[in-house]
C-alpha cells in the first residue's frame, strides 16, 4: 500500500516537471509576440503620439500583461524617479525582469542594442532602429515557434515514461 | 516462483519503457540520447540476469559437487 502511495507521488512529480518544462517552451513565443506588439506601440507613441518616452513605457505597461508590464513599469519609474540615462534605466530594469521571464539570451541581447539607441536620434532614424529590433524579434519568434513544435510533447513523455522507469526500477 | 514472475515483468516493463523512451528521443533527432537511454536499460537488465544466473550456478553446484 505505501508502495503504490510512493508510485502515485513520484509519477505525478516527474510529470509535473515535463509539464512544467512544456509551459516554459510555450510560453516564450506568446511573451515573444507580446514584446513585438510592445515595440510596435512604442513606435506609435513616439511617431504619431509625440509622447515622452517615460509616459509611453507607462501606457506600455498598462496595455501589457505580466512579465513585460513589469519590465516597462520599471522602466518608466527608474526614468522618473532616479537620475539616469534612459540607456541605463533600459538595461538595469531588462536584467531585473528578465529572469520572471520565459525569453532566452537571443531576445536580451537585441534588447540591449535596442535600448542603447533610444532616445538618441531624431525620429525617423528611431523609427528605424525600432524596425531593425523587430525583424530581430521576428527571427528569434520563428526559433521559438520551431522549438515549441519539435520539444513540447517531447518533453511531456519524457516527464512521464522517466517517473515509470524510475517506478520500474524501484518496485 | 513469485520472485521469477516477479522479474520478468520488471524486465518486460524496463524494456517497453525504454523502448518508447528510444522512439520519442529518436522522433525529435536526439539520436545520441535515445541510444544512452537504451544502452543503459540493457546494462541495468543485464545485470538482473547475470545475478539470477549466479544463483541458478550456486544451486546447481550445491546439488551435484558439495553437500
Amino acid at each position: 500500500m505505501v508502495k503504490i502511495i510512493g508510485a502515485i507521488f513520484i509519477i505525478c512529480a516527474t510529470t509535473w516537471t515535463g509539464f512544467e518544462a512544456s509551459r516554459y517552451l510555450s510560453e516564450r513565443p506568446k511573451q515573444l509576440r507580446q514584446l513585438k506588439s510592445a515595440l510596435q506601440s512604442l513606435e506609435a507613441e513616439i511617431m504619431y503620439g509625440h509622447t515622452p518616452l517615460h509616459e509611453a513605457a507607462r501606457r506600455l505597461a498598462a496595455q501589457l500583461t505580466k512579465p513585460l508590464s513589469w519590465f516597462f513599469e520599471t522602466f518608466a519609474n527608474k526614468l522618473t524617479g532616479t537620475e539616469t540615462t534612459v540607456k541605463d534605466a533600459w538595461e538595469e530594469s531588462l536584467s531585473e525582469v528578465w529572469k520572471m521571464t520565459a525569453l532566452k539570451q537571443g531576445e536580451y541581447e537585441i534588447m540591449k542594442q535596442f535600448g542603447e539607441t533610444l532616445g538618441r536620434h531624431d525620429r525617423v532614424s528611431q523609427q528605424k532602429q525600432i524596425m531593425l529590433a523587430l525583424t530581430h524579434l521576428e527571427r528569434e519568434e520563428a526559433d521559438a515557434y520551431e522549438r515549441q513544435s519539435k520539444y513540447e510533447k517531447m518533453v511531456k513523455s519524457l516527464g512521464f515514461l522517466s517517473g515509470l522507469l524510475l517506478i520500474i526500477l524501484l518496485i | 516462483m513469485g520472485l521469477e514472475v516477479d522479474i520478468i515483468f520488471k524486465i518486460a516493463g524496463v524494456g517497453i519503457v525504454v523502448a518508447f523512451l528510444h522512439t520519442v528521443l529518436d522522433q525529435v533527432g536526439k539520436k545520441e540520447y535515445a541510444q544512452w537511454v537504451t544502452l543503459f536499460g540493457f546494462i541495468y537488465i543485464l545485470f538482473q540476469v547475470a545475478s539470477i544466473v549466479d544463483d541458478l550456478f550456486q544451486k546447481i553446484k550445491s546439488v551435484f559437487l558439495f553437500q
